[in-house]
């Protein structure tokens, strides 16, 4: 008995490219502006290693899952 | 001795050869055969069907098929299938094993391929058999170059006989050619042109190798498309993309084009000037195929156009210029297909099955090239390819690559349109992979704010006891000292604020326990946050730098006090209102001037804290 054939296609859809890749940017750069703010705001000893680095770390992801969906949505299949 | 020895050898072989000779056309017969040669097109495909009998004693299981040199070395496909019943019920078999055999006493220039029969055939016993052969460059233009206003003129030359080991008690040929005019063809007996055919024979009773040259010489304007190179370049990517990328390198194979080429001559009468030349390629792509492009070095080609249906897409490109004779031209397609449709899973591997040769008509590629670009992260497994092609592997970095892709390389030699079947390249693959690419994004994104962070820190500064660094330095300090202080007064106001909300909780609830305890936090809580507040202020008493903004900072205490000294006294007044359960009216009646006073007080101390804010 011969195994199954399944075609495979993408883990996400790709109609929601372009939506998720706006989403997540859009995410991504309200969260990177609070940390700029934070940044240029505080001052001295005020300033919290693991605010900054929370911050940080949450706008990174979604900085970085929304380019690749936007390069994904642009026709650069990477 | 040697003498002897060399004679004997000599007579082994000349006894061996007449008895392989005899062994073979005494055991075969060929009974009818039938053959029709297409020369429609450039490619030429020689159909034969023909009917084997086995006279001999012994069963057989090959069957013979000599090739001239020349026709072998331009032979890009030979099928071999068994063929039972007749018109409607015709059953085919499938391609019967054909391989190359070295028999040691062929007439020299000859090379055989030796056909395994499925179930040998029983003495007595017949078999038909249809054999297909494409055969590509045998077909000469004569005269070899040619001017713009001449027709194209081609020469076949073959043998009116079949050549084979066998002997043939019936045969006939039949020749097609494009149009139904030829120039001139050799007369044999029963030779007979009609409409756009030749057809030669029947011959009965030939015995074998028998060889009658024949030469055809006819007119021809289908286009000779030939790609002396074809780099196909196909990347998968698991975000749902197969994309094809082809670079070709084409020529007109047919005759060269001699003196000029006049454009006025060829636009004012494309057909009398300009016959040979083709300005048209038409290329079938698989359906659902979208970004399709199509240039080269120069730029885009804007002369071509798609049409789509449900099972194909036709995409016809015209190049920059008319091909005629012995003229080049090089350009990319290159397009995208859905990954549903060519990428599958089974068992634990994925496969890729696409077709394998090129998707324009009608064209010979000299050196085809076939490259798979597997995913970052997958390991190559197998490829199943229904004809023989070499098989190497390379890697090449691509988007977001760190170690690279492995590249499977397919090279074959040789190919027509019949090639274009699927292939098979099987690969191990898991999911979690693909999650590297945007992991990598993702920590350049944190690179850039580690930076960030790193820059903000750091100090740059050469001199680091000059009185401009030092100054800046206590002034950082200072700011730091009234964020602190405006930390601390907001707290304050948010226990003001928590205050005012018991008070209006008790006029809706009546629940004085929880006023009293709302009343008992705030107060020690205010305590806490004076003495915090007390530090801070000293500190900004000593140092210099913090001469301008310490009065509105001790105003902004001063008030915050009397805020404070109000609410509580309100605070005071109305719980014990409610113990003694005197009315409401009375209630505000004694708390309204405090109430104004509160209000105000409040208004301060907000302005004031702005004013320290833009500092």
């Amino acid at each position: 008995m011969a195994p199954s054939v399944k075609p495979i296609s993408s883990p996400v859809p790709i109609e929601w490219y372009p939506t998720l890749a706006f989403f997540m940017l859009s995410i991504g750069l309200v969260v990177t502006s609070s940390f700029f703010i934070y940044e240029a705001t505080s001052s001295g000893k005020n300033r919290s290693l693991a605010k900054e680095l929370s911050t940080s770390a949450v706008a990174s992801f979604f900085l970085g899952f929304g380019s690749l969906f936007l390069l994904l949505a642009s026709g650069v299949y990477v | 001795m040697a003498g002897m020895r060399f004679d004997l050898a000599l007579l082994l072989l000349a006894f061996g050869s007449v008895l392989f000779l005899s062994t073979v056309s005494a055991d075969l017969v060929i009974s009818k055969l039938d053959r029709r040669i297409d020369l429609s097109s450039p490619i030429v495909r020689a159909t034969t069907s023909l009917k084997v009998e086995n006279n001999g004693a012994e069963a057989i299981t090959e069957f013979l098929l000599p090739f001239p040199e020349n026709q072998a070395k331009n032979l890009a496909s030979l099928s071999v299938i068994i063929v039972e019943g007749k018109g409607k019920s015709k059953v085919s078999s499938e391609s019967l094993p054909v391989r190359i055999v070295n028999p040691m006493d062929s007439p020299p220039s000859l090379v055989w391929y030796s056909v395994t029969l499925p179930k040998e055939l029983v003495k007595g016993g017949s078999l038909n058999l249809e054999i297909k052969a494409i055969l590509t460059n045998i077909l000469r233009p004569f005269p070899e170059k040619i001017t713009q206003a001449d027709v194209q003129l081609i020469v076949f030359q073959d043998s009116a006989h079949v050549l084979s080991p066998y002997a043939v008690h019936m045969q006939s040929l039949t020749l097609k050619l494009p149009e139904p005019k030829v120039e001139s063809y050799t007369k044999l007996e029963n030779t007979k042109f009609s409409g756009s055919e030749i057809k030669y024979g029947p011959y009965a009773n030939q015995p074998p190798f028998t060889y009658t040259p024949l030469a055809v010489h006819y007119v021809s304007n289908k286009p000779f498309v030939v790609a002396r190179e074809l780099v196909r370049e196909i990347e998968i990517s698991h975000w749902g993309n197969v994309q094809v990328t082809e670079n070709y390198n084409l020529v007109h194979a047919g005759a060269v084009i001699l003196g000029e080429f006049s454009r006025l001559e060829y636009q004012a009468q494309p057909h009398l000037r300009g016959a040979s030349a083709f300005r048209h390629l038409i290329a079938k792509l698989p359906a659902r195929a979208h970004s399709i492009y199509y240039r080269d070095d120069i730029g885009n080609i804007s002369t071509s156009h798609v049409w789509g249906d449900s099972s194909r897409t036709l995409l016809e490109i015209e190049p920059r210029f008319p091909m005629f004779g012995g003229w080049k031209t090089t350009f990319t397609i290159g397009y995208g297909l859905p990954l549903k449709d060519f990428l599958f899973k089974s068992g634990g591997e994925r496969f890729l099955s696409i077709p394998f040769g090129s998707p324009i008509d009608e064209l010979v590629i000299d050196n085809l090239i076939v490259k798979i670009v597997l995913p970052e992260g997958s390991k190559f497994s197998s490829v199943s390819v229904p004809f023989p092609a070499k098989q190497s592997m390379q890697e090449k970095f691509s988007h977001l690559d760190v170690v690279g892709r492995p590249v499977v390389v397919l090279e074959k030699t040789n190919v027509v349109p019949e090639h274009s079947q699927y292939f098979q390249v099987h690969y191990k693959f898991s999911n979690l992979s693909l999650l590297q690419e945007p992991l990598l994004l993702v920590f350049g994104y944190f690179l850039l704010f580690v930076a960030c962070i790193a820059y903000v820190r750091a100090d740059f500064t050469i001199s680091k006891s000059s009185s401009s660094y030092l100054a800046k330095l206590q002034w950082d300090e200072v700011r730091s000292t009234i964020q602190q202080f405006e930390s601390i007064m907001n707290r304050c106001l948010i226990v003001h604020d928590k205050l005012q909300a018991s008070l209006r909780d008790l006029s809706r609830t009546g629940d004085l326990q929880a006023c009293k305890a709302a009343r008992k936090t705030a107060d020690s809580t205010l305590k806490e946050l004076l003495k915090d507040l007390k530090p801070l202020i000293s500190f900004l008493q000593s140092s210099p730098q913090a001469a301008q903004i310490l009065p509105k900072v001790e105003e902004l205490a001063a008030k915050e006090k009397e805020l404070q000294e109000k609410i509580m006294q309100k605070h005071s007044i109305v719980v014990e209102s409610y113990d003694k359960k005197s009315g409401s009216k009375d209630i505000e009646n004694r708390v309204t001037a405090l109430e104004q006073k509160i209000v105000l007080l409040r208004q301060e101390v907000d302005d004031l804290v702005d004013t320290i804010d833009e500092i």
